[in-house]
């Protein structure tokens, strides 16, 4: 048994991570939470997301996971208790000050030990199982495949990973680089992500190339390593990215949950992962690659200048509704007559179609859908279903 | 300030009998393999009645090399630790422990419960000094304020520094400045095969600001020196001016919202 887990900046977008195949979602409320400028959850939403969730028998954990000063502490051991009683499946947390407070209330609530910890090795993972119960450990980026399965063997632990998503260049924790440049404090929220500046690069006053100095890591994607890391017994599967769009989130869980399960149950192919691979390296708009699980990542695995970052218009539309061979779709970027598109969905297998009709709400014939978030309607040849998305043609892929 | 209860970190051995001339006593050595940053020595070469850094975010080679000489560290007047694996190794022992996770020692609770278990704790160097004293005046025991250095601001695992030499194909180039000219801050670099250090390039200074700490709840006034002779460092601590106020009088903030309000 594994889990899928999802990034949720919003109620609209766990809905999407449900939908498509998350079996958890994490997120975060208006305080406390490390992705400060993210839309993140009042309370009233926290409770409509747990009972949303378990509704589908998934499940929620609430980021708790700042580094807290003095006055970040007020009100603290209430929302805890609150967390208790809309039933969260689990908080995580980095700072001991959380984590004891759950212990000494007696919170029966799962503890996972944040990222932002850094943990990396088996005492450390041992410290929070026995000293606070926590039941499962979301590891540094920086873990090896030795790493994890030490940790596991020597704990029993659950072992959650990133699979996806955006690298920091730093030990996640570490780093105050945002404090600095900008006063935004990084471990409570506010990183400006300084890490993908450049800088000027000297040794004793001597400026040693007019290049300027890059030290940003290319996204992680552990799509070629997945069955490695089953097999590691890594059991959460995370993906990173709270502030990322439906269109990217739901693409990417879509293409991680179909993957594991063809793991699985034994039908993966080197063609399936290969497409899997195109297309999560097509939404993300960044390169990606695994990074620490199976080497140390060197000058490959990083950035520098001359890098593409373009914005992703392959979004074209949002199903709101099917019936009688009609779609009427949402637009969320300009497509024409003669575009060739996919819909893809939860239910359905990747659908690649030539538009040949579009249909104004007035009902007008028209050659273009040029209009952000207009609402039209189109003739299609198979069923698709609310909350299906169409995307311009991205790659093939054939059984 | 007490010079009884300056720690420095030592870049030379040669070093210790200069410090002792000027009445600093307590002397604190990266452990090679085990530390990140600074000048790193092998653990044969550091006197016993010393503190050992161990500073680096170990992962299971490392935390398995510090079980395999944990006797021979247990020698040693302490250890002052990042990793929390440390304290599990080392929490039934003997060694005075001081807690240093970095970033982490931020609130009074945090700081308490670390003073609990540890026989200190080290305070963050990113909070104002209205923080720094509420935490020193309601610890429960003595801790450790870092009053002097180059902060550590960043810790890669990565080799940056390797790694953006080879891509441009430059020569191997180590201690380097990076400079952020938008906001005019510069940030020192130093790599070893464990990883990239990267300090924010100009010393604070918080030994004026540490007068006003009730001295009986410090334990040690910490001096990470990378760079500063002997005698600059006995200057500095009688009053010559030098370095910035880090954090003392700026508060972060965290949300959007709180940024533009300012």
């Amino acid at each position: 048994m594994v889990e899928l887990l999802a990034p949720a900046g919003s109620l609209e977008k766990l809905k999407y991570a449900f939908l498509y195949g998350a079996d958890a979602c994490y997120l975060g409320y208006k305080n406390y939470s490390l992705r400060a400028n993210a839309k993140n959850f009042s309370r009233e939403e926290l409770k409509e997301a747990v009972e949303y969730a378990h509704s589908l028998g998934k499940k929620i954990y609430v980021t708790c996971n700042i580094v807290f000063h003095n006055d970040d502490l007020e009100g603290l051991l209430e929302y805890l208790k609150y967390l208790e009683s809309i039933h969260v499946d689990a908080i995580l947390a980095s700072d001991i000050t959380v984590m004891r407070l759950m212990k000494e209330n007696n919170i029966k609530v799962d503890l996972h030990v944040s990222t932002q910890a850094s943990t990396l090795n088996y005492e450390v993972a041992k410290f929070y199982k026995e000293e606070f119960g926590a039941t499962r450990v979301v590891l540094a980026r920086e873990a090896s495949k030795e790493d994890i399965e030490r940790i596991y063997e020597e704990t029993g632990m659950e072992i959650e990973c990133f699979c996806h998503g955006a690298m920091c260049t730093s030990i996640s924790g570490r780093c105050v680089l945002s404090n600095y440049c900008t006063n935004r404090d990084s471990n409570r929220g506010g990183c400006a992500q300084i890490c993908r500046w450049v800088f000027d690069y000297y040794k004793n006053d001597n400026k040693i190339t007019d290049t300027p100095f890059s030290m940003t890591p290319k996204d992680l994607n552990m799509v070629s390593l997945i069955q490695d890391m089953i097999k590691s017994h890594v059991f959460s599967f995370k993906i990173e990215g709270r502030m990322r769009s439906i269109y990217y989130v739901s693409t990417v869980i879509l293409v991680y949950r179909r993957l594991m399960d063809r793991i699985l149950d034994g039908t993966l192919t080197p063609e399936y992962a290969e497409y899997s691979l195109n297309i999560l390296n097509r939404v993300a708009n960044r390169e990606s690659t695994p990074q620490f699980f199976d080497k140390l990542p060197g000058v490959n695995e990083q950035y520098y200048l001359g890098r593409e970052e373009l914005s992703n218009q392959d979004f074209l539309g949002l199903v709101l509704d099917y019936e009688d061979g009609v779609v009427t779709l949402e637009q969320r970027n300009n497509f024409k007559l003669g575009d060739t598109v996919q819909f893809f969905g939860p239910n359905m297998e990747t659908t690649t179609w030539v538009v040949d009709n579009i249909i104004d709400e007035e009902g007008n014939n028209i050659d273009v859908a040029r209009h952000p978030q207009m609402i039209i309607k189109m003739h299609i040849p198979f069923k698709v279903q609310k909350n299906d998305m169409m995307r311009i043609k991205m790659f093939d892929f054939s059984k | 300030m007490n010079l009884s209860k300056v720690l420095i970190n030592i870049n030379s051995l040669g070093d210790l009998e200069e410090y002792k001339k000027i009445g600093i006593t307590n002397f604190l050595f990266a452990l090679k393999d085990y530390s990140i940053g600074y000048q790193e020595f092998d653990l044969e070469d550091i006197p016993k009645d010393s503190y050992i850094l161990i500073n680096r975010v170990l992962d299971t080679k490392g935390i398995d090399g510090i079980k395999a000489i944990k006797d021979k560290l247990l020698e040693y007047k302490g250890i002052i630790f990042e990793d929390l694996g440390i304290y599990n190794i080392f929490k039934d022992s003997d060694i005075e422990l001081i807690w240093a996770q970095a970033h982490f020692g931020t609130n009074t609770e945090s700081i308490n419960y670390w003073l609990s278990k540890c026989e200190s704790a080290l305070l963050s160097n990113e909070i104002t000094k209205e923080e720094i004293t509420d935490i020193v005046n309601n610890a429960i025991k003595p801790v450790v304020f870092n009053v002097l250095g180059k902060n550590m601001i960043m810790y890669s695992r990565r080799t940056l520094l390797t790694n953006f030499n080879k891509y441009n194909n430059l020569d191997e180039v180590n201690d380097v400045v990076l400079d952020e000219t938008h906001t005019n801050n510069k940030f020192y670099a130093h790599e070893t095969s464990n990883g990239t250090a990267v300090f924010n390039n100009e010393y604070f200074n918080y030994i004026d600001f540490s007068k006003s700490l009730d001295d009986s709840k410090i334990k040690y006034y910490l001096i990470y020196n990378l760079d500063l002779s002997i005698d600059e460092i006995k200057n500095i601590i009688d009053g010559q001016p030098f370095g910035n106020d880090g954090f003392l009088n700026k508060k972060t903030v965290y949300r959007m919202s709180e940024y533009t309000d300012r």
